[in-house]
């Protein structure tokens, strides 16, 4: 068994920043992350953009990721990667928390806990998309995995629905891939993304932004086939007569993130609208001694403010544990 | 009624265009009509619950059904095989009906045209165990093995291994002055239809049950024999059971033609070859009547229901726990009680299904109409449920005889044949027993050219996967010492290991697509819809069979994933 001040759930910018900052605090850390390395989502970003306001200088996000794990290592913080949390249990001295791995179950007794679990995209069915149920109907993060990842180009031609920064990203980065991109179509009247790679993902390459558009249907038996658009009015609904046919193999949506607040959930946490955990201005969730921080708190634009938040909760988690120890 | 009274009827119905024939007990209708609707209409009308006729269709119309989506595979993998028994369609029906063969020793080959089992009606509903009070009415071949089939669930479940959840059913009644009508309606459930479970409960005992139900309901129907089971899970569970069992499933195969020669089936033309059976299961679903016409032996006809059912958050699971519906004794809905709330059996919520007639019958499209009408009747049933929890919807076409019944009988013209069609709701639950009746037939038939012996090697447990998070700590704990696979989680959201995809993979049934371990294991199931783990499994699938990426399919041949390495990744 295992035992720390502070148990970080999730490596990614926010995990990261909340380890190196509980650690600096002199708290005992242990890091849990699922995936086999850590950096999150930030694996995947390889363009450039972060670290903007907090190094003012233009990073991609693996370079982003690298200055945190370069420290996060340094200070010999443990971590156990590839390793899943699936139980917490309350105690009277803090939780017992139970994670899978290869090498089997993990108990962790921790005095502190921190949430740094990410969100999650909005799916095509959480936004009524309907008709066939081809393949080729990817949310951009999936579609990024694929190209960034695997290597992998999963559309020649695509439409994409949402103008969230993940669709704007991918616009750019599968026209470099040589994929063609008819247009990004937004269900509201302004773009939901931010301005700067509204300018460098879609106006340098001549990508059309719809404002006021959406997708109404999907077709295809097996691979998509094209996908159906229509003008909006201004509840959103289609209006009748604007319905206009696209052939492309592809959807790829970017509709929205929602924070990954399962674990909050099991631990008992208060989820309000949106899917946040209720926290004070300490971050600290309803449950005493489970903090939250990043997206899982609330989803932030900037990953600059995302670390911002880690190191928030990091502080305030080691400073928590450390007084109870006294 | 009489065949004069009959054609009086069509006569005023569709303006002298449409006319019948009686030959025993089949109405055979013939003319022109302009509409399907129309076809329906006319056929709907004369279907009759005390002659129990059959009725065929022979009316012309430029709407006629659409014709089957054929494999693009092509090749001569069953060429000159002489098997037993012939099961066309891998369905609940036909993949039941293989397994229940597989007690003789006889040679069985089911032809499944998709790329894998249940991909139609019975991987698109909402796995409803039914009681059968909905539907009971005395002499239907439904009421007849629903009750059977509901019992043998149980059993079935266990040695097949299938998740399966018994919690009962519960149909509200808002006024309280349709309870002695209810009461009423119960006894005649119990007595005359053998429903025996079935009572009435008042608002106390409803909401102590159900808690999640409307209080404004002053009494329900309760049917504690209701139950929910995964009906893909169920499906592929039979057909796994079957191949132990020495069955063979050949997917991607599709029946092309059937040549008879004195009333006997000689052959069986498929994309894959034609093969010469002994005997033939027809269990084609919605094409059913297509080898029907085939083989030369029609003599019922089917119209086709689209229905469609929403799938909530595991979290919203807590709302329903068993099955939930709505009834008044108005606006009566003949041959379903309009869908409900359930529990599944992995712990969903399930909201639906609505039925609307169509033509396409693989148009498995869906449309936000059908999710509006039914969260809008079934928000009276349970009041708690949200559009917002929806993490997913689909859509399955059911197959229909005008007579709404089950044809489960052999052939009339064609002595080896024997049918298993028309089989709608609650074709999942009846299927256990059905699938007795059909196989003992087959087997009665297959005795006409030999002896046929009992299968001393037949084992019916058929061990699952394992679900790991499920188990014990201490059982999981044991399974990842054994294989450390176990404890690599790649769907988050279901809590899904790398060990139990790997597994999937190697089952008796291996369909390596993304969609095949989907319902073997579940990623993907969840919330994010496979956001996360689509890739991961697509890999895993890709290095399991030595391919690239780009040559794993989500399910049939056409529908890949990847159009290859990106530019300058070199392989």
């Amino acid at each position: 068994m295992k035992r720390c001040d502070v148990l970080v759930i999730g490596g990614g910018p926010a995990g990261l920043a909340a380890a190196i900052s509980a650690k600096n605090s002199g708290a005992d850390v242990l890091l849990i992350e699922r995936e086999g390395a850590l950096g999150g989502i930030l694996k995947q970003c390889i363009h450039d953009g972060f670290g903007l306001v907090r190094f003012k200088e233009k990073l991609s996000g693996p370079e982003y990721a690298a200055r945190f794990t370069d420290e996060f290592y340094s200070l010999a913080i443990d971590a156990l990667t590839l390793t899943f949390v699936t139980d917490i249990e309350r105690t009277d001295t803090g939780f017992n928390v139970f994670a899978v791995s290869r090498s089997g179950i993990e108990q962790i007794e921790a005095k502190t806990i921190v949430l740094a679990t990410g969100c999650r995209e909005r799916t095509a069915k959480q936004v009524g998309i309907h008709g066939t149920r081809p393949a080729g109907v990817f949310t951009a993060g999936t579609a990024q995995y694929f190209v960034n990842i695997l290597g992998e180009l999963p559309t020649r031609r695509c439409v994409i629905l949402g103008s969230g920064d993940i669709g704007l990203i991918m616009a750019r980065r599968l026209t470099l891939e040589g994929a063609s991109v008819e247009g990004v179509y937004e269900i509201k009247p302004e773009p939901s993304g931010l301005r700067r790679n509204i300018y460098q993902c879609l106006d340098d390459f001549d990508i059309p932004l719809h404002l006021s558009h959406t997708v109404t249907r999907v077709f295809g038996a097996e691979r998509l086939t094209g996908v159906e658009v229509a003008a909006v009015d201004e509840n959103m609904r289609p209006v009748a007569g604007t319905e206009r046919r696209i052939d492309c193999d592809a959807l790829i949506l970017s509709v929205g993130l929602i924070p990954e607040n399962e674990l909050a959930e099991l631990v008992g946490a208060k989820i309000e609208r949106g899917n946040c955990p209720s926290c004070g201005d300490d971050q600290m969730t309803t449950v005493p001694g489970v903090f939250s921080c990043g997206n899982c708190l609330r989803v932030f634009d900037l990953v600059d403010h995302v670390t911002e938040s880690g190191e928030a909760a990091g502080k305030n988690a080691a400073t928590y544990a450390l007084k109870e120890l006294e | 009624m009489s065949i004069s009274d009959i054609n009086k009827k069509l006569k005023k119905l569709s303006g002298g265009a449409v006319s019948a024939t009686i030959e025993g007990d089949v109405l055979r209708l013939t003319g022109k009509l302009d509409s399907w609707n129309e076809v329906l209409r006319v056929c709907g009308s004369v279907a009759d619950d005390r002659s129990r006729r059959h009725i065929v269709n022979d009316i012309e119309c430029p709407e006629a059904p659409s014709s089957m989506r054929l494999p693009a595979l092509c090749d001569s993998a069953l060429e000159g095989l002489h098997p037993d028994v012939l099961v066309i369609g891998g369905g609940i029906s036909g993949c039941s009906i293989a397994r229940e063969l597989t007690r003789w020793d006889a040679s069985v080959l089911l032809v499944e045209k998709e790329s894998d089992v249940a991909l139609q009606a019975s991987g698109r509903n909402d796995g409803e165990v039914h009681c059968g009070v909905d539907l009971a009415k005395k002499g239907l071949l439904k009421q007849k093995y629903v009750t059977a089939g509901n019992r043998r669930m149980d059993e079935v479940c266990r040695e097949l291994e299938v998740p399966y959840r018994r919690y009962g059913q519960l149909v509200g009644f808002k006024g309280a002055w349709q309870r002695p009508l209810a009461t009423l309606y119960a006894w005649y459930m119990r007595r005359v239809c053998g429903i025996s479970d079935t009572r009435i409960i008042g608002r106390d005992e409803l909401l102590k049950h159900e808690p999640g139900m409307n209080p404004e309901f002053s009494f329900a129907l309760y049917n504690p024999s209701s139950a929910c089971v995964c009906p893909y899970g169920l499906t592929i569970a039979y057909a796994e059971n079957a191949i132990m069992n020495g069955a063979s499933i050949s997917l991607d195969t599709a029946v092309t033609g059937i040549e008879t020669c004195d009333g006997r089936i000689v052959s069986v033309k498929t994309n894959r070859g034609t093969v010469y059976p002994r005997v033939v299961v027809n269990a084609a679903g919605v094409f059913a009547e297509d080898i029907a016409r085939m083989a030369g032996d029609r003599f019922y006809s089917l119209h086709y229901r689209r229905g469609t059912n929403s799938i909530l958050d595991k979290k919203r699971g807590c709302l329903v726990n068993g099955v939930a519906g709505i009834k008044g004794f108005k606006n009566k809905v003949k041959h379903t009680k309009g869908g409900g709330v359930l529990h599944t059996a992995h712990g969903n919520l399930l909201i639906g299904p609505d039925a609307v007639e169509t033509t396409e019958r693989e148009d498995f499209s869906t449309r936000q109409e059908s999710i509006d009408s039914v969260f809008e009747k079934q928000r009276v049933t349970v009041p708690g449920i949200s559009e917002r929890d929806i993490i997913t919807y689909f859509t399955g076409v059911r197959a229909c005889t005008f007579e709404e019944d089950f044809v489960i009988e052999k052939g009339r013209k064609v002595k080896n044949l024997v049918h298993c069609a028309g089989i709608q709701s609650p074709g999942l639950t009846t299927a256990p027993a059905a699938a007795l009746d059909v196989s003992r037939m087959a087997i009665e038939e297959l005795g006409e050219y030999r002896d046929v012996k009992k299968n001393g090697a037949f084992n019916p447990l058929r061990k699952g996967i394992p679900t790991v998070r499920e188990l014990p700590k201490e059982q999981r704990e044991a399974l990842i010492a054994q294989n450390p696979d176990y404890g690599v989680i790649v769907c988050r959201c279901e809590e899904i290991s790398k060990g139990e995809i790997l597994d999937a993979l190697r089952s008796p049934l291996c369909v390596p697509t993304v969609d095949g371990i989907k319902k073997r294991v579940r990623p993907g199931m969840g919330r994010c819809q496979g956001g996360f783990c689509l890739p991961l499994v697509t890999r895993i699938i890709a290095d399991f069979l030595g391919v690239p990426v780009s040559e794993v399919k989500k399910g049939s041949d056409g529908t890949f994933i990847s159009f290859g390495p990106v530019k300058g990744e070199k392989r």
